[in-house]
């Protein structure tokens, strides 16, 4: 099994000692990756679920290299990440959303004979276990022994909605949480110890605080909000938090007129705003000598203030938003987060990007217009390749195997500002399964009903796998409707477009009819054919695996094409609602429809019965079938409403089916099913060292990627990878577990029908159930005799009759 | 013109083949990226900066660093992404030894003077845990890959050793276990106790190139200024002679083998891979060592088309290549790096016998090819060209078929063949024209076909096939000239007589003409007949009415006591006359409420 796709931006990655590691949570374990080459090194492997803080231990010696983690599983850990070696592990048995050790980081308790506690304040979600009341404050801000490993009982500094990030200043003095529109902040005794009072302040703003820092040596706080101002309060709790004699505090009550644009009672000196950003302020970050202040928005720019003088510089065109920034005990290092899981490394005082170490590009906001009709997602089956769709207008070919980007394509010409409205959307991807040709479908979203144009782009690559270059472009190729489906056909050059203005289009290479008479090969699409049935809007497409058929769903019936000579073969229908996804599974008869809606089914059609073989009423994200025996495999979700406790968390179920049999062969739960998608893939042959056997076909493995991108890849029979010496983790997917857990809204088999091999004309198309209407239709001569035929209709009847019965 | 050479040039895949690093002469070892095809990484003066070296204490140290050999090692047996066990082995001209760790882009380790007068190879046993290296001192070297620490020494040769290989390879028993040096002299040991199995001679110059089959049976070899790569066979006799050759154009400079599995494990096919100075691929297979033997070469090269870079000096030449696992009996996959050296290019190519391979090296990332950028540039629009189309993109399509099938769908068919093509041809008229197909109008009476043309623009505004609110309704036709909305009545009043549309349809509209343009209806001059007609109609469907409440009542009587009488319904017979009876109903009642009213009140204006 093989898992990848983590997400590096979940939570702020912190520098060894020596700035020449960069430790980074990736998931459920923290990846070690050299500043200098941005590669991996080594990974810290331990934790079961999502990893929240990590945290270097501060040590002047270089071969110190010790940190603290955090994880939602509810424990702290200790590493030596020098050798990736786990040291403690302290259960606090509540997820941890965030953590700080301000304690680390004041100096004071270095060289010390006798070391005090060594305690960490940490953000938890104390709901669990509890029931959960729309209004109950979940999250909570608890202080940890960790030299005695356990939780400090009967502290709690603060309780909000959610568990919010807890901040702490360079120099180890205060911690402080945003809370919505104020700053809650809490000094740190310099002897802590498990009973001890805490002097805590608030400060107030108009709008929702979104980020805040600390400066290092003085009392400054900076606080970004939503609309993109700065927020500078100087001298903090000057009155709670210094100790003072009172009579200077006397005094300092009386020139209470100075404090300009300090709001109420707030314990401040002053505060000042600075309004650069035209949007969300995300970042904040005081230099270590404090005489500049980072900020970054929404838009993608990082600015630098100089904090005295407010004169600004600028790194543009970062291209996303940015989420952390982080420094290191090397000046000349930095690092930044991005929002599309990149991190970049930056030189610093020049802010250059020096490397950026990316993942896999994370979900992209899709407008609510499109939602549904898009699928940001495509595999190439033989590679093991998907093309995802970024935000920026791009397709990531990301490798699933090795877990890496191997290129980007820019499908459209435009710059993206993370801040503007989208307007251009990437709705259909598709991948030939040569994996030579691209397909992408993007609408211009219409503003104010007037400019939208849907654009159909062929790409072919060139010797490498992976310079995609544009071959044709075709604007409205089905006038203003957008387009559903495409779908390639597995050995030629040839690909469907399915429209839901009622016309799909079978489009061919120029250059495989035309080779000939051209010099000079121009490797152009053009339209070959154009179909349609009874004007229905077009939802869904697929050739069978030979190429031969080619099967288009109009709505609620399936018709099937001859798509060489574009004639309409037969007609097999009908589901309840719109269908949405077809495929042909393997080199069986059948096919299988997924539709959505209000009655969701799944269905498998005979197509030498023409009628339905079995179904269930269940929702499908996404359809898969092997390429040679009849196997396929759904995406399927739970409706929203059964939410039981027994499934926290998981939304989701991969089922896995023989054609003819109803009664799924292997069953995983999954979790953020919804948007996800699913591929057998074959294992590429050359990562198999060793395995020279080649007669064997490569087996087929089934990958599946969730909402946030992460993926995992399979075997779905068995343990053939279990060399690999990993098992199925049980936050990804729990092992098999037979039974009908879940989806228990089984429909039952609809009627077998026997196929009326008798009447041998090959034109009479027989709508699915109902063989007595059609079955006397046509000339008298062409009729079998009537003892023949009277004993088909009348066990047709027969049947009928007894599943209505049951 | 200046012939390429890349005798100099350095360059190693990494174990999983997924970066490359090259070093051509300048003291830099940079590492790329073969998937995404760019430098990941670059070391520049790592022989000397952290080490109290004497050559190079000053910046640009390193081009005093005169590297002799490189390699990568994969050390752990997993295969897995992560680069932290895999090191890259580098001996220097100055007798050192390097182990660079590319992922962390740091010195592992490093052995000084390990070998006087400088390293000439380096050679290691797959996943293993020493290396070996030979020097110009004769001496071979048994080092730890860990930490570079020397485990053994042992004298090898009285005179320098020009390559040195150790076997390895999936079989375990041959892996690490044999050592071959190599001058003129090629010379086979035991790597456990260092004694001497076999020797060969036969080779003129010092041996450049030497690597072991996977299988431990053969050692192929290739010396300088030699065109063509001997086999020498490994079975301990005292047969010093080559026991083929495979014949070359030019010298080779890499040589890769890989075993073809053929079921039987005593006699295995061989593939060989061979790179000349000039940079041209060699690849012979065979299932056997005969077929090897009678094997002619296959080719993979720079297709020589490309006129500029040939000016410029700079040849783009196939610099280093690997087999990979061997897909058919004969033919290979191979992973090359060829272009120019300055910007290489990485592909996977399948190499089937006896077909010669010309690769096409692209100009791309070179800065301002000289004297050329002009036709570079022509060449680049060439090659982006676009098609591009636009709304007509279907016009020489080809439509469904139109084909009759006798079954219910054989008419869709048609149909759908029909609609299709009016649409692609698309025009307003032709749409209008198969909308009033469907709606009946262009198929009804004759008198009315004359006013067809006219009917169209009156119709458009008007859709009869569902119901419309009054409001609207409204608006529509007080929107008309009145000469058109007479027309339009004539047009209803014939549709509803000829029972094209139903009247539930048809009669608000009849009944919003009248109220709104009742005084033009009426002074026009043969309004009478019409007004006439219309009144009669409307006078037979009311006479019409009365029977059927009557029915309907009795038939509600009579359903009613069915169903008290017997439970166990008959259903079968109750909705037929139902439904026929309630359709009419409707119609009636929409008469009796305004319409009947209506039409009194306008022959009534006549009076």
């Amino acid at each position: 099994m093989i898992t990848g796709g983590k997400s590096y931006v979940s939570s702020p990655p912190a520098f060894s000692n020596d700035a020449k590691k960069l430790l980074i949570c990736t998931g459920s374990s923290v990846s070690i990756f050299s500043t200098s080459t941005a590669l991996q090194i080594s990974e810290l492997e331990g934790h079961t679920d999502l990893v929240t803080s990590v945290i270097v231990v501060p040590a002047s010696s270089k071969l110190l290299n010790y940190c603290w983690t955090s994880s939602l599983d509810g424990t702290i850990r200790y590493w030596d990440f020098s050798v990736a070696e786990l040291v403690k592990t302290i259960t606090i048995s509540l997820p941890v959303h965030s953590m700080v050790i301000p304690s680390l980081l004041s100096k004071s308790s270095e060289n010390d004979e006798k070391q005090p506690d060594l305690f960490a304040y940490v953000s938890v979600d104390g709901s669990q276990g509890k029931e959960k009341l729309p209004n109950t404050l979940c999250g909570q801000i608890r202080k940890c022994n960790l030299t005695k490993s356990r939780m400090v009982g009967a502290v709690t500094l603060a309780e909000t909605k959610k568990p919010e990030f807890v901040t702490s200043s360079p120099a180890g003095e205060y911690i402080g949480i945003k809370d919505k529109r104020k700053l809650r902040i809490w000094e740190v005794p310099t002897k802590d110890s498990e009973r001890v009072f805490y002097k805590k302040i608030k400060l107030h703003h108009t709008k929702k605080i979104t980020t805040f820092a600390f400066h290092p040596t003085e009392r400054i706080v900076a606080a970004g909000d939503a609309t993109g101002r700065i927020l500078i309060w100087r001298g903090f709790g000057d009155k709670t938090l210094c100790v003072r004699d009172k009579s200077a505090n006397e005094d300092l009550m009386n020139i209470d007129d100075g404090r300009a644009g300090v709001r109420g009672e707030d314990d401040a000196d002053s505060c000042t705003t600075w309004h650069w950003h035209s949007a969300e302020v995300k970042v904040l970050f005081f230099s270590s000598d404090g005489a500049y202040l980072y900020s970054g928005g929404k838009e993608g720019v990082l600015m630098v203030w100089q904090l005295d003088t407010e004169k600004r510089k600028f790194l543009p065109r970062i291209g996303s938003p940015l989420l952390y920034y982080t420094s290191s005990r090397d000046p000349s290092i930095s690092t930044i987060s991005c929002s599309d899981n990149r991190i970049h490394i930056l030189k610093m005082p020049s802010m250059e990007i020096v490397k950026s170490i990316s993942g896999i590009k994370l979900p992209r906001a899709v407008p609510e217009v499109l939602d549904g009709s898009c699928n940001g997602l495509a595999f190439n089956q033989t590679s093991g390749v998907a093309a995802i769709c970024t935000d920026n207008y791009c397709i990531q070919f990301y490798n699933l195997f090795d877990d890496r980007e191997i290129a980007e394509v820019q499908v459209c010409e435009r710059n993206h500002q993370p801040v503007d409205e989208v307007t251009v959307t990437i709705s259909v991807v598709a991948l030939s399964p040569d994996g030579c040709v691209m397909c992408t479908v993007e609408n211009r979203l219409p503003e104010d009903g007037i400019g939208g144009l849907v654009s159909l782009k062929f790409w072919v690559c060139g010797s490498q796998s992976t310079n995609f270059s544009l071959s044709t472009i075709v604007y409205e190729p089905h006038r203003n409707a957008s387009i559903s489906e495409i779908a390639f056909h597995p050995t030629r050059h040839m690909a469907v477009s399915s429209s839901y203005g009622g016309d799909f289009k079978v489009w061919v290479s120029k250059n495989a009819i035309e080779q000939k008479d051209q010099a000079r090969p121009i490797n152009g699409w053009k339209c070959h054919a154009v179909g349609s049935y009874k004007k229905k809007p077009l939802t869904a497409a697929a050739f069978s695996v030979d190429g031969s058929v080619l099967a288009v769903a109009a709505e609620t019936v399936i018709t099937i094409w001859d798509p060489e000579n574009n004639v309409l073969v037969a007609v097999i229908g009908e589901s309840l609602e719109p269908i949405s996804r077809i495929a042909f599974i393997g080199k069986s008869d059948y096919l299988v429809s997924a539709s959505r809606g209000s009655e969701p089914q799944l269905s498998v059609w005979s197509l030498s019965r023409m009628c339905v073989s079995w179904s269930y009423k269940l929702h499908i994200e996404a359809i898969t079938s092997t390429m040679g025996d009849s196997f396929f495999a759904v995406l399927g979700l739970f409706p929203k409403t059964s939410n039981e406790s027994t499934l926290h968390d998981v939304d989701g179920v991969i089922l896995l089916f023989k054609a003819e049999d109803p009664v799924p062969v292997a069953t995983w739960f999954v979790r953020k099913a919804r948007g996800g998608g699913l591929a057998f893939v074959h294992l590429n042959p050359e990562s198999i060292e060793g395995n020279t056997s080649d007669s064997t076909p490569a087996p087929e493995l089934l990958a599946y990627i969730n909402n946030d991108h992460e993926y995992v890849i399979f075997s779905p029979h068995g343990d053939q990878l279990d060399e690999r010496g990993i098992s199925l983790r049980e936050n990804h997917v729990m092992p098999e577990e037979t039974g009908r857990l879940g989806y228990e809204s089984i429909y039952g088999e609809l009627a077998d029908i026997k196929p009326l091999n008798n009447l041998n004309s090959p034109a009479s198309v027989l709508p699915s159930g109902r063989p007595w209407e059609t079955i006397f239709s046509g000339s008298s001569h062409n009729l079998p005799p009537f003892t023949k035929l009277c004993s088909v209709f009348l066990e047709s009847l027969l049947e009928k009759r007894t599943t209505d019965v049951e | 013109m200046t012939s390429a050479n890349i005798r100099d040039v350095l360059t190693s895949f990494s174990p999983a083949l997924d970066f490359f690093a090259i070093c051509s002469g300048d003291g830099r070892i940079k590492i790329w990226d073969t998937v995404k095809s760019q430098v990941q990484t670059e070391f520049a003066d790592i022989g000397t900066a952290g080490s109290d070296d004497l050559i190079g204490g000053t910046k640009g140290g390193h081009r005093s660093v005169d590297y002799t050999c490189m390699k990568w090692l994969s050390l752990g047996k997993k295969k897995k992404r992560k680069l932290g066990s895999s090191l890259l082995i580098l001996g220097t001209g100055s007798g050192d030894v390097l182990a660079l760790d590319v992922s962390a882009g740091q010195l592992k380790w490093r052995v000084s003077d390990c070998h006087p007068g400088g390293v000439t190879s380096v050679s290691f046993p797959a996943h293993g845990s020493c290396i070996y290296t030979a020097g110009a001192d004769g001496m071979i070297c048994e080092l730890d890959s860990l930490t570079g620490n020397l485990l053994r020494k042992f004298k090898a040769s009285s005179k320098a050793i020009s390559s040195m290989s150790v076997s390895s390879g999936m079989y375990e028993n041959f892996n690490g276990k044999t050592l071959a040096t190599a001058a003129a002299q090629l010379k086979v040991f035991d790597c456990s106790d260092h004694r001497k199995i076999q020797k060969f001679s036969g080779h003129p110059a010092a041996v450049r190139c030497m690597i072991f089959s996977e299988d431990g049976k053969y050692i192929l070899s290739s010396a300088v200024a030699e065109r063509y790569v001997a086999a020498w066979r490994i079975d301990g006799s005292k047969k010093k002679l080559a026991s083929f050759v495979l014949a070359m154009d030019h010298p080779a400079v890499f040589l890769d083998s890989r075993c073809i599995a053929t079921g039987d494990n005593d006699d295995e096919g061989l593939c060989v891979l061979a790179i000349s100075e000039i940079g041209v691929c060699y690849f012979w297979s065979g299932q056997n060592i005969d077929e090897l033997r009678d094997c002619k070469p296959t080719k993979v090269s720079i297709s020589t088309s490309d006129q500029h870079s040939k000016n410029n000096g700079v040849v783009p030449t196939v610099f280093a290549a690997k087999l990979q696992a061997a897909a058919k009996s004969s033919s290979g996959h191979l992973f090359a790096a060829y272009g120019s050296l300055i910007k290489p290019s990485f592909e996977k190519i399948l190499v089937q016998p006896g077909e010669d391979i010309k690769l096409n090296s692209s100009a791309d990332g070179i800065l301002l090819p000289h004297g050329q950028i002009k036709k570079g540039k022509k060449g680049s629009t060439a090659l982006t060209q676009i098609t591009a189309l636009d709304r007509a993109n279907a016009e020489d399509a080809s439509l469904p078929i139109s084909k009759i099938l006798d079954g219910v769908n054989g008419q869709i068919v048609a149909k759908s063949g029909k609609s299709n093509e009016l649409v692609e041809f698309d025009d307003v008229t032709h749409c209008m024209e198969e909308r009033l197909i469907s709606l009946g109008i262009l198929s009804s009476d004759s008198d009315l076909s004359s006013n067809s043309q006219f009917d169209n623009t009156l119709l458009n505004g008007i859709n009869l096939e569902a119901n419309m609110p009054q409001k609207k309704m409204r608006a529509t036709i007080s929107s008309m000239v009145p000469g058109d909305a007479y027309n339009l009545l004539k047009d209803l009043l014939a549709m509803w007589k000829t029972r094209s549309s139903t009247g539930k349809l048809v009669l608000p509209w009849i009944r919003c003409l009248l109220i709104i343009h009742s005084h033009y209806i009426v002074s026009e001059e043969p309004n009478t007949r019409l007004l006439d007609s219309l009144y009669k109609l409307t006078k037979s469907k009311g006479e019409a009415i009365n029977s059927l409440v009557q029915l309907a009542g009795r038939l509600q009587l009579v359903t009613a006591q069915i169903d008290k009488a017997a439970n166990n319904k008959s259903q079968s017979f109750q909705p037929l006359p139902q439904t026929d009876e309630s359709e009419d109903e409707e119609v009636e009642e929409f008469l009796y409420g305004e319409e009947d009213e209506e039409s009194q009140s306008s022959s009534d204006n006549e009076d």
